[in-house]
């Protein structure tokens, strides 16, 4: 188990040095550059190359490559060229959205997804199942903005239930600025419980045709004892692992959700920050997801060889 | 992972100052503005981004504010002189001006601001270009020396749109070209700055040592009153939210609305319609300094004529309230009107155009037109005057960007023929960015040469006039670049808002009394 | 393919008919994209300012838009854009997912370097790493096809890896391999064939995803460029238009609801067909 745990984060460090280089390199062959939007219409070209002299934008990419993970290594991620601020400040800002907002979501997701994919799998077969599975597969296959702008409509403008947009931290206006969250959660929920009741479903399914299942059945226990004690526990698996992948997606993938909403999130500040070429921002953003996303997925893979005696680790 | 900790802190921190905030926050009056987008730093100075400058004019101040009228008048200043023949400028200072750090406004502060300003500033070249000196020749008198008069010289220090915010000596010395740092966000105001969360608000807090002129507010001149205690300014980048967002009461303010939705909410009891008074218009540069527009007068003159500038003005701006098929360059009203050469703005004319561009030896190359769909007017005007100029045989091809890409690649000549862009109201020709010969486009004639220093040494208003009626007639000759046609932007605001500026989203002076 | 296996094919849809219905709805949007020049009423790129906005009336069946352009003729040609696109996406992924996957399975060494590529590729978050490709290569329809499809490149080498582990373990591979086959043979003659039905299944609910995918993209701007009639720049464009033109967002975003699950349907219904021991491979996203 240890020179598994060991050699397995061995890989991800691997991964992550791997992903760095593609990350800067990616990052400094899109064109244009921060200087034309910090200084407006209307910069000279002498104004324009002293400022990148003064930011290092003029060295050698190699070079700002080995400056930045430096510093990276110190556990500095460097300024923001706009907000002039550290970057790391700049993403915990935003991670307060995105962690809430993902936090929310996935509890819509649990609340939904997860009961209502177990009784389609109960129910393997008939009309409910079809319909069930049917409603999913509509749900999943609505763009998120879409219902977002028509959720903003109908409950913002028009009942005035909720707040149309933004959000204010917790900290400043207490747990109930929550409520900001309500309507873009539920349109980010929408697509992803969708899936996660298909998978319940799916793994509810598989395992009710492995042999042990079969033979409790046989033994006459009732189904739904069968589910709660057999079926339920191994599906419950496949299951966490995909909540955990989704919790992941959500922290970066909401831009368009962030977007329509004005949330302050991490999706949104990357697009931003690509737009004006904040490199340092883009840069740390996209290091702290890849790290986030590969130590979730460290996590999964540990945690099957804990739950699962059943799996082989190579 | 360090940033792990960090948040903890972050929160647990935040958590403990929750309960003392939300105390604050009741007591406190709060207006929050939704703007267009997060700004860039705010050093005013150095920016001319008008995210920047709507948040940047509570901060700092000029020396001279334009009015309703579009008149400078002192702010900061309080009176000056002119001698040698208009080429020594003496600017007696206002005393007893507090900077937000507790100190006193002094000559000074105004020099070091005017050397950055002159060396970085945005818009510094357009005076100190001709600079000898500027000195403290007194606590509260500075003295500027030209090597030439500048008939324009109040108009081009007058607003802080990459223009001549005091800042303290200190800040103002050592900044260089570089943006100040957020906490040298030290200006006269009647506003200072609290602090800049990114993605979700700017804030500022009433400045308590304000002292405003004696003068009745006008404009953005005047006495200036600060009645909320804090002012929000929130980044709301889609329209819709922006609108939806004052109609369910979660923003006082939202700025640039779209045209569409300009009558119904007029009608709307949940809003009102805050349309500003000076116009933004379109521009269509061409590149004369490479390529198959440079110097190519008769096919720039095939283009313009083959063009109905209205149908782009209607698609892009809505009801007719809203914009104004105007050829003269500034707007009627203001003393720089005039019809010089302005038949030719919007002929519509597809024959005429396809003579003049056979004239022009023109065989169908493709012309190049970069435009970035970040400005949804700029992309529809192109939109509609590509399919025109296709109608009248000349074929362009829309180069569509992101506007930062856009702002890097039309600064290399070989990469386009025309790009498009917008230009707000002006309060003087010499701020006009296509008169300044290194803005892209490129445009020094010999003719506009020596039209165009004739317009910066004259002083006298009647013979700067004439001046520019000759150089709009030559931009209807040479075509470095077309207008696209006037448009009144609109805000909207919380019916509750009294006293809103239609100069642009200014909230002093404004209340909910 | 003989008209039996034709039959096979159709058989899940027959024993489902709303899967019968989404097969219908993607027959018509590929008639519809096949014939757009003559199924629409007027020329989808005529502007015509002074009629902008109209809504739903005789002779504008959807309405106009802001620049008072055809909405039905749009919504037509439109779907030219999300073929291109969502064929362009699936071929982008088969075309490299597939020798990728193949290989990977049959080359363990070289298979544990291309896997590590996929790893690292799949940690980075597939949306930003889309929209930078976009911003890079400026956006134009190759570009938004090779942006959404190098997300799903990943997931089909997983999955075809899987799938080529799977059937290379199978006895009668094994069998031919210690008879001296060559890694050609064993491509063509056992992988490949064997490959059809779920890359089939796979190749639907790819489509289906770069649908919503470029539609995300053409709301954030950074789609397919704006003067090409595709649903997701309709919407883009009409998304202030919500209150006072509530059709110019209806139209277009029901084509992508459409054609989006119709695939899904289409694709579930394959799956079922699939020989369970693969249906496990794919999980549940695609």
């Amino acid at each position: 188990m240890w020179s598994y745990a060991f050699k397995r984060a061995g890989t991800t460090a691997v991964t992550l040095l791997a992903a760095s280089i593609i990350i800067f390199a990616f990052i400094h062959i899109v064109p244009g550059d921060p200087i034309y939007v910090l200084l407006g219409d209307t910069a000279t070209p002498d104004q324009i190359d002293a400022l990148r002299h003064q930011l290092g934008l003029d060295q050698p990419i190699i070079l700002q490559y080995l400056t930045w993970a430096g510093h990276v290594l110190e556990g500095d991620l460097g300024r923001s060229i706009f907000f002039q601020a550290p970057v790391l400040s700049v993403i915990a800002d935003g991670a307060e959205t995105s962690i809430l907002l993902a936090t929310m979501t996935m509890i819509w997701v649990a609340v939904i997804g997860v009961p209502i994919g177990m009784i389609a799998a109960v129910r393997h077969g008939t009309w409910l199942d079809q319909g069930l599975s049917g409603g999913a597969m509509l749900m999943a296959s609505i763009p998120t903005f879409w219902v977002g702008l028509y959720l903003i409509l109908i409950f913002a403008a028009w009942l005035g239930w909720f707040p149309s947009s933004g959000y204010p931290s917790i900290f400043e206006g207490g747990v109930v600025n929550l409520r900001y969250l309500v309507l873009p959660s539920l349109a980010l929920a929408a697509p992803n419980a969708a899936l996660i009741l298909r998978l319940t479903r799916a793994s509810m399914l598989d395992v009710s045709r492995e042999d042990y299942v079969r033979t409790a059945r046989a033994k006459g226990i009732r189904p739904w004892q069968v589910v709660r004690r057999h079926i339920w526990r191994n599906a419950l698996l496949a299951v966490v692992s995909a909540f955990g992948f989704t919790f992941a997606a959500l922290l970066s993938e909401a831009v368009v959700t962030e977007t329509v909403f004005a949330l302050p999130g991490i999706g949104r500040l990357v697009v931003q920050s690509i737009l004006r070429r904040d490199y340092p921002v883009i840069q740390g953003v996209i290091l702290v997801i890849v790290v986030v996303y590969l130590l979730i997925n460290l996590i999964v893979d540990l945690s099957y060889r804990l739950l699962d005696p059943r799996v082989e680790l190579q | 992972m360090r940033y792990g900790p960090s948040v903890l802190m972050r929160g647990v921190m935040g958590l403990a100052t929750a309960s003392f905030l939300i105390a604050q926050a009741n007591a406190a009056t709060l207006l929050r503005e939704a703007t267009i987008g997060e700004p860039p730093p705010l050093d005013v100075m150095l920016t001319t981004a008008d995210v920047a400058s709507v948040i940047g004019r509570h901060i700092f101040e000029t020396l001279y504010a334009l009015d309703s009228t579009y008149t400078p008048r002192p702010i900061l200043a309080e009176s000056d002189r002119t001698e040698d023949g208009s080429r020594t400028i003496v600017i007696k200072l206002r005393e007893g001006v507090l900077f937000h750090n507790g100190k006193e406004m002094t000559a000074k502060d105004v020099v070091a601001s005017m050397t950055r300003w002159g060396s970085f500033g945005a818009r510094g070249k357009l005076l100190m270009a001709a600079a000898t000196s500027v000195e403290a020749t007194g606590k509260y008198e500075v003295t500027l020396k030209l090597s030439a008069p500048n008939g324009a010289w109040k108009a081009l220090i007058a607003d802080v749109n990459g223009g001549l915010a005091i800042y303290p000596e200190d800040i103002a010395a050592k900044a260089g070209n570089r943006p100040i740092e957020q906490k040298d966000y030290i200006g006269t105001g009647p506003y200072k700055f609290v602090e800049w969360r990114p993605n979700r608000y700017v804030e500022v807090e009433r400045f308590e040592g304000y002292k405003p002129v004696k003068e009745k507010g006008d404009g953005f001149a005047g006495a200036r009153v600060a009645s909320f205690d804090k002012i929000r300014f929130i980044p709301v980048p889609d329209v819709g939210t922006r609108v939806s967002g004052v109609q369910a009461g979660d923003y006082d303010y939202a700025e640039m609305i779209s045209g569409d939705l300009y009558e119904s909410l007029s009608k709307d009891p949940s809003v009102q319609v805050q349309r500003t008074n000076a116009p933004i218009f379109g521009l269509f540069f061409m590149n004369s300094k490479q390529g198959i527009l440079k110097d190519n007068y008769k096919l720039r003159r095939a283009i313009q004529t083959a063009l109905d500038k209205s149908q782009a003005l209607r698609v892009a701006f809505g009801p007719k309230d809203l914009w104004n098929a105007e050829g003269s360059i500034f707007p009627n009203g203001t003393p720089w009107y005039s019809t010089e050469g302005a038949s030719n703005y919007s002929a519509h004319d597809p024959k005429k155009a396809k003579e003049l561009a056979k004239e022009a030896d023109y065989t169908g190359t493709p012309i190049r037109l970069l435009v970035s769909t970040n400005y949804q007017a700029h992309y529809d005007e192109a939109s509609v005057f590509t399919r025109q100029l296709a109608d009248a045989g000349i074929n362009v091809q829309m180069m569509v960007v992101d506007w930062a890409t856009l702002l890097k690649m039309r600064g290399q000549p070989e990469q386009w023929d025309i790009f498009v862009t917008h230009h707000s109201f002006a309060p003087d020709p010499l701020l006009l960015t296509f008169l300044n010969a290194s803005y892209p486009g490129w445009w020094d004639s010999p003719e506009i040469g020596s039209l165009r220093a004739e317009l910066i040494n004259t002083t006298d208003p009647a013979a700067r006039k004439s001046t520019w009626d000759k150089i709009q007639s030559l931009i209807y000759e040479q075509v470095p670049v077309m207008k696209v046609g006037d448009a009144y932007t609109y805000d909207i605001a919380s019916p509750k808002l009294k006293g809103l500026n239609p100069n642009g989203p200014v909230f002093w002076n404004v209340s909910t009394k | 393919m003989s008209s039996n296996s034709v039959i096979l094919w159709l058989k899940p849809f027959i024993a489902r008919p709303i899967a019968l219905a989404g097969l219908g709805v993607l027959l018509a949007t590929v008639l519809a994209a096949i014939f757009a020049p003559w199924l629409s009423p007027y020329d989808p790129y005529a502007i015509d300012p002074l009629i902008r906005l109209t809504p739903p009336n005789v002779t504008h069946w959807f309405g106009t838009d802001q620049f008072g352009r055809d909405t039905l003729s749009r919504t037509i040609h439109s779907a030219r854009m999300a073929l291109l696109i969502g064929s362009g996406v699936v071929v982008f992924a088969l075309a490299t997912g597939v020798p990728a996957g193949v290989l990977s399975a049959l080359f363990p060494r070289l298979g544990h370097l291309l896997m590590r590529m996929v790893d690292v590729l799949m940690a980075f978050p597939t949306l930003l790493l889309a929209l930078g490709l976009i911003v890079i290569l400026s956006p134009s329809v190759a570009t938004v096809i090779l942006a959404i499809g190098i997300g799903y490149m990943t997931t089909t080498t997983r999955i075809v890896y899987g799938l080529t582990l799977r059937l290379r373990a199978e006895t009668y591979v094994e069998a031919s391999r210690s008879m001296g086959a060559g890694a050609a043979w064993l491509i063509s003659r056992h992988i490949l064939p064997n490959l059809v039905s779920p890359l089939l299944v796979q190749a639907s609910f790819v489509f289906a995803f770069a649908q919503l995918g470029a539609a995300s993209l053409d709301f954030l701007g950074l789609g397919a460029p704006p003067d090409i009639p595709s649903w997701g720049n309709m919407l883009a464009e009409s998304r202030t238009f919500v209150t006072r033109a509530p059709w110019l967002l209806f139209f277009p975003g029901m084509m992508i609801v459409a054609t989006a699950f119709s695939l899904n349907l289409v694709g579930d219904a394959l799956r079922d067909r699939l020989d369970p021991r693969f249906r496990q491979v794919f999980g549940e996203k695609g």
